[in-house]
């Protein structure tokens, strides 16, 4: 699974969510401990034109070449700015938590992605919501 | 004063404290003075609930929420991004122009509707067109903010202010239309040339950049024309009800909630869906207000406080509507102009009284509107629109500091307070 820091450059954050169809990545500290998760639809947020998001309706007027360029708003951006003021309660698991815990645990936060750490609080792995559906669901 | 009317004084002396410095939510502030007042007797459930100059002003409310549900409808047919960007490229996006037909767009919406909607719709099309333009985006927010208020003036449903002077006044639409819309297009002329001085470092023009304006496309803005026949029709009828009011004998309250509702059931919208819209917070701190203000005239501390002003004006009546029309403006400036008109509004009712109750002590209610009105473009927080438009500033990464706006509305409010004076009295006296 990969991560992302602070000082991660936003695009290079997008590309990882594009290139591997990821719904979020996870946000490690300095001492590579996860510190929050981005969800996708965040890079979207501040990607899209606050007026946009102010007023929809302009986002219908906006033409098409001028429509495709718009995820360079995330130039020079770094993933500490797509990050809420209020940082959000990090969904975590133990390496033994069962399907159940993680379900529970992604359900409450509403979070795509759960990083699931050892003692000490180091990340040893994340799970996504598509393993953890695909795990659940019969084939 | 009894023990009586002195607690009501203190009780509403701390409770107007509180919102005007906002250190709890003004609805909280609000509907807790008037809840304190009801409990310990200070006014009761007859005078609070039942009387339109001692309690809730019914009319006020039922006003405001049409409005609210005409304004929840029209917001969604995406007439105002429409207008604005079909303006933009008339005007070829030459920079003051932009700024003027934006202005006078804003104006004239803050005339029909109210101003918070407006600027609403009004701000994150600018940004778009001044993006486009890469011309700075501050000057022109605040140029439409400062006409909002000034347009706003022109008509009873305008300005919140307005709507509680025509009811405690008893004056029509018409009277509005007759007595303060003419000032207001001067007023506006006057402010195209100001802002054509004040902010002449925004008008950079950039023909290169041009072309990003004319390929904005304002009619895909319009997704449902049915929906916006329908309610611009609806508006006509009732800007017409309210004009033909000497015909129809309907209030203007009745006008405005009938059509809001008729609009309503005609859009087929989703009625919970619209009825989020509507500001009810904004509607119970009316009622907390009036039911406040309504202990004090029960209790004769505004009739005590009339009888000061009448001694102090010592039956000069321009003497008092100059008095009204600056300390009104300066008011208006550092707090609400809502809260502020709500409690003036009865002690102007009995100055008006005092002063001969005749046609031309009236001019005491159109100095109250015009202060009350354009002091709120003096300052940041002056006015609700302002604090709208310097919210809908920072998000987009254009901050609007206090100051940046407040040296533009200062002089704006000194100049249209200024031609307000000739006017008034060449018009009353």
């Amino acid at each position: 699974m990969p991560t992302v820091t602070l000082a991660t450059p936003a695009l290079e954050a997008s590309r990882l969510l594009a290139q591997q169809n990821l719904p979020g990545l996870i946000v490690l500290d300095d001492q590579r401990r996860p510190q929050t998760v981005l969800p996708g639809t965040q890079v979207l947020r501040l990607a899209v034109p606050r007026y946009c998001q102010d007023d929809p309706t302009l986002a219908r007027v906006v033409d098409e070449p001028h429509a495709d360029l718009f995820l360079q708003a995330l130039d020079a951006k770094t993933v500490r700015e797509l990050l809420p003021a209020q940082p959000r309660e990090l969904p975590v698991v133990d390496g033994d938590a069962t399907v159940l815990e993680v379900a529970a645990v992604m359900a409450r936060m509403r979070s795509p992605v759960v990083a699931v750490v050892a003692e000490g609080g180091r990340m040893i792995g994340a799970i996504t919501l598509d393993n953890l559906l695909d795990r659940m669901l019969p084939a | 004063m009894s023990a009586q009317a002195w607690l009501a004084v203190a009780i509403f002396v701390i409770a107007y404290g509180f919102i005007a410095t906002e250190k709890i939510h003004r609805v909280a502030a609000a509907l807790g003075g008037a809840a304190l007042m009801l409990a310990l007797g200070l006014t009761d459930a007859e005078h609070a609930f039942f009387s339109e100059h001692a309690g809730i002003d019914w009319n006020v409310i039922f006003l405001l929420l049409g409005m609210m549900l005409v304004v929840s409808v029209l917001k969604r047919t995406g007439i105002f991004e429409y207008v604005a960007i079909w303006a933009a490229k008339r005007a070829k996006g030459l920079p003051f122009r932009v700024m003027v037909i934006l202005c006078l767009i804003t104006a004239f919406a803050s005339a029909l509707l109210d101003n918070v909607t407006t600027v609403l719709l009004i701000a994150p099309v600018t940004i778009l067109v001044c993006e486009r333009l890469g011309v700075p985006v501050a000057p022109y927010l605040i140029a439409e903010v400062l006409a909002s208020n000034i347009g706003g003036t022109a008509t009873l449903v305008g300005d919140p202010p307005n709507i509680i002077i025509a009811s405690r006044a008893g004056l029509s639409f018409n009277d509005f239309l007759v007595y303060l819309a003419p000032i207001v297009l001067v007023l506006l002329v006057v402010f195209i040339g100001l802002i054509r001085v004040l902010f002449r470092k925004a008008f950079v023009y950039r023909p290169e950049r041009v072309a990003e304006v004319m390929a904005l496309r304002e009619r895909d803005a319009i997704r449902d024309v049915r929906l916006l026949v329908v309610s611009l029709v609806v508006l006509a009828v009732i800007m017409a009800a309210f004009v033909l009011h000497t015909v129809l004998h309907l209030e203007p309250s009745v006008v405005a909630i009938v059509g809001g509702l008729l609009l309503l059931a005609l859009s087929r919208l989703d009625a919970e869906d619209v009825a989020k819209d509507v500001e009810w917070p904004t509607l119970a701190f009316f009622a907390g207000l009036f039911i406040m203000v309504g202990a004090l005239v029960a209790n004769d501390v505004i009739g005590k406080l009339a009888d000061a002003a009448v001694d102090l004006t010592g039956g000069r009546l321009w003497f008092a509507t100059m008095l009204l029309l600056w300390v009104s403006a300066f008011l208006s400036a550092i707090v609400d102009n809502i809260p502020y008109v709500a409690t003036v509004s009865p002690l102007v009712s009995d100055l008006v009284e005092a002063t001969g109750g005749d046609g031309a002590s009236s001019v005491l209610w159109w100095s109250l509107a015009l202060g009350a009105d354009l002091g709120g473009n003096a300052t940041a927080v002056g006015a609700s629109a302002n604090v709208v438009v310097l919210g809908i500033a920072e998000r987009s990464g254009h901050r609007i500091s206090f100051w940046q706006f407040t040296r533009y509305g200062l002089v704006v409010t000194f100049v249209t307070l200024l031609v307000c004076v000739p006017y008034l009295w060449f018009r009353f006296f």
